[in-house]
């Protein structure tokens, strides 16, 4: 069933291409169009997962996967309709149907441990997964501010320099998604805290919560993760790291992210296997 | 009706023929009204921009036309025909549309691309328009035009990238800022350049403009004309501080921003990066001051190739732009052949109606017993036979491929219906066209 967003999604990422290429608008309007339609699809998708299963998938990585590029796409809708910017679109699609493919071609079987029916829970899972859909805004919000600030310091107006947004516009952009997903990063990380402690009182032989500590790398790096953003947030107030150097911490941030999100939780972790 | 277009621009003539030749300066709606007095001249436009003069009319008789405009320019502008005549050019029917096309699309200007000609264009045929001095023709033509140069500006890039150095300078100042509003300028010397470019800063809604001078007459000579501050020469530190675009054009024969200098300003906080055009010649700030992490140091040489390339990109554009003007004069030479139909369709609809009147008449004493309301069914009744008999013959010959089918179809028409035509479209017949057209398509 992830195989129609997944469909719309690759048509939107190519159409989104053509645009940035040949920067025209009719083009650019036609991308949002598929883009909506994708996400439309998508939510139908994960609506009817929600209601077969009665919570929002995500026990097996396909389902988290897939939750996860939906809160990209509809992050990503919501920074090109305020900022009237579509140059972006072409650097986030694609990450969306690379990510869409493993639902769409291994979809998973949605078998959550009983223990999980927390509110506590479900707000620790959907303020994590924001986050990191922000962070993933942010990342390629700063890789294209290293490309843009390239082309103007080396005095190489080229291809990007005539596509992408002012150094200023991105620089905004950037910091204003690290701020909102560092927020929801450290409410999700208190918040699974405080429920890990609940529910190991209610389930005292569970061996994925006996597994939370910090001597699981996916902890760890999570941790780390809200470290570094901690650093950016931090040093863009205080020490004046703005542009290029807030451009490179997003960029790094958002590949420590993803490598939490896929091989780390696929092959390592101990405590986040949920079935 | 022919058109007409007789004109001089920077191509066919020396900028003293057309300063002499200039409307822009006097009363263009005077003009072209003086101009639409003459007797064959029945619509008239006057384009006038500082690179052309161009008279473009409509007429029944080209040749009597094109002396009358001779000699109204020679009036108008009190000049001898002979001083102006042999840089005329002078254009007719899809020669001179060709050529208001490739105008309107900026094709035709001396920096290939420029904006502003299509604004000129719709300026001018307005001015007329608003004295009643444009018709069927004219107005169809510069309408179209309008359209020719939208469809060049959004699918070519011959309009793209700045080619000129403050225009230039603006651009990059807007890739890294964004808006400008409320940026802070300071510029350093206050030549010609600097002075442009702090005009087009201004025109892009920037804040502050201090500027600095050796000679602070100089400097406030300067701030008067673009809506600056005069500074002190001492103040340019702290003004540095603050700065986010800084313009150098001083006349120094040393550098006089050292590295030193500006990175005691970029050591503090900066929510921004540095953007410093020097535009001086010998260079007034250091090469090095580009390596500091938060600068953009550019300097003349730096935009002028800028400015080359883009003028290079616009002219591998140019290709692009006249298959867009050659693919609009087809149309706009198939609309106007189809005006040529005209007094065929007129005449065959009246003869039609004719018929029509003529059986109601022969049938009067029948209907008569009839009430009023049936009566005029039958007239409607009528009406309606006669249009849809008319209808596809009367889209078929305004659609006609080239000018000899036309004249072979409309002679067989003729024949078949003994139909007498006029030998010219007058604009009488035109206008009983276009209302019976009108009629149809209700």
């Amino acid at each position: 069933m992830n195989a129609i967003p997944l469909v719309l999604y690759a048509a939107a990422a190519i159409v989104y291409a053509v645009h940035f290429a040949k920067r025209q608008p009719a083009i650019g309007r036609m991308a949002t169009t598929l883009l909506l339609l994708a996400v439309l699809s998508h939510t139908f998708v994960i609506g009817m997962q929600t209601m077969e299963v009665r919570h929002v998938p995500f026990a097996s990585r396909s389902h988290a996967i897939s939750t996860f590029v939906w809160l990209l796409a509809l992050s990503y809708i919501y920074l090109e309709v305020t900022t009237d910017e579509r140059a972006m679109g072409v650097f986030i699609l694609p990450i969306a149907v690379g990510l869409q493919m493993i639902p769409a071609f291994s979809p998973g079987i949605e078998n959550a441990d009983p223990v999980l029916d927390s509110p506590w829970f479900w707000v620790h899972l959907l303020s994590l997964m924001f986050s990191y859909a922000t962070f993933a805004l942010a990342g390629m919000l700063g890789l294209t501010y290293m490309l843009q600030f390239k082309e103007i310091k080396k005095k190489h107006l080229g291809y990007f320099y005539a596509r992408l947004p002012s150094l200023h516009v991105l620089d905004a952009m950037n910091s204003r998604a690290v701020i909102v997903g560092w927020l929801f990063l450290t409410i999700g990380v208190v918040v699974g805290v405080v429920w890990t402690a609940q529910a190991r009182a209610l389930a005292p032989g569970n061996s994925n919560l006996q597994a939370m500590s910090l001597n699981d790398p996916k902890i760890l790096i999570a941790l780390l993760t809200w470290a570094v953003y901690a650093f950016e947030v931090f040093a863009r107030s205080t020490m004046g790291w703005t542009g290029r150097r807030a451009a490179w911490l997003s960029a790094v941030g958002f590949v420590i992210v993803l490598l939490n999100f896929l091989p780390v939780s696929y092959f390592v972790t101990t405590s986040h296997t949920f079935q | 009706m022919h058109l007409l277009l007789l004109g001089v621009s920077h191509k066919t003539a020396p900028v003293d023929v057309r300063e002499r030749l200039d409307f822009s300066s006097r009363d263009l709606g005077a003009a072209v009204e003086a101009l639409a007095t003459r007797a064959s001249s029945a619509e008239s436009v006057v384009l006038s921009t500082c690179n052309r003069s161009e008279v473009y009319v409509a007429s029944d008789n080209p040749a009597r036309a094109r002396d009358e405009i001779i000699e109204f320019l020679s009036q108008y502008h009190s000049l001898s025909p002979d001083s102006f005549t042999p840089h005329l050019f002078s254009l007719s029917d899809e020669d001179a549309a060709k050529h208001l096309f490739r105008v309107a699309a900026g094709l035709d200007s001396l920096v290939v691309g420029e904006p502003q000609i299509l604004g000129q264009v719709k300026g001018a045929f307005e001015t007329a328009a608003g004295r009643r001095c444009t018709g069927p023709m004219l107005s169809k033509l510069f309408h179209w035009s309008f359209g020719v140069g939208k469809r060049v500006r959004t699918e070519t890039a011959l309009g793209e990238g700045a080619v000129s150095i403050s225009f230039a300078a603006v651009a990059l100042a807007r890739k890294i800022f964004g808006r400008l509003d409320g940026r802070r300028v300071l510029v350093i010397g206050a030549g010609e350049i600097s002075s442009l470019t702090a005009e087009h800063l201004r025109a892009q809604g920037v804040g502050e403009i201090a500027i600095a001078s050796r000679t602070a007459a100089h400097a406030e000579a300067l701030a008067a004309s673009v809506g600056g501050r005069a500074a002190p020469w001492e103040e340019v530190p702290s003004l540095l501080a603050t700065a986010d675009i800084v313009v150098t054009a001083t006349g120094s024969q040393r550098p006089i921003l050292s590295r030193a200098h500006v990175e005691a300003t970029t050591a503090r906080h900066r929510p921004d990066p540095l953007f410093i055009i020097d535009l001086a010649v010998p260079r007034d700030v250091e090469a090095s001051v580009g390596d500091i992490e938060q600068v953009f140091l550019y300097n003349v040489d730096d935009l002028q190739s800028i400015v080359q390339e883009n003028l290079s990109r616009r002219s591998r554009e140019i290709a692009h732009a006249e298959t867009i003007v050659a693919e609009e004069l087809l149309k706009f030479a198939t609309w106007q052949r189809s005006r040529g139909a005209v007094p065929t369709v007129v005449a065959l609809r009246q003869r039609f109606e004719a018929i029509r009147r003529a059986e109601l008449q022969r049938l009067d004493n029948k209907l008569v017993g009839l009430p009023p309301e049936a009566r005029a069914r039958v007239d409607e009744v009528t009406r309606l036979i006669v249009e849809k008999l008319l209808l596809d013959p009367t889209e078929q010959l305004k659609a006609l491929p080239d000018e000899e089918t036309q004249v072979a179809y409309t002679e067989a028409v003729n024949r078949l219906f003994r139909l007498r035509t006029g030998e010219s479209s007058s604009s009488s017949t035109d206008a009983a066209a276009d209302r019976a057209d009108a009629d149809r398509q209700k």
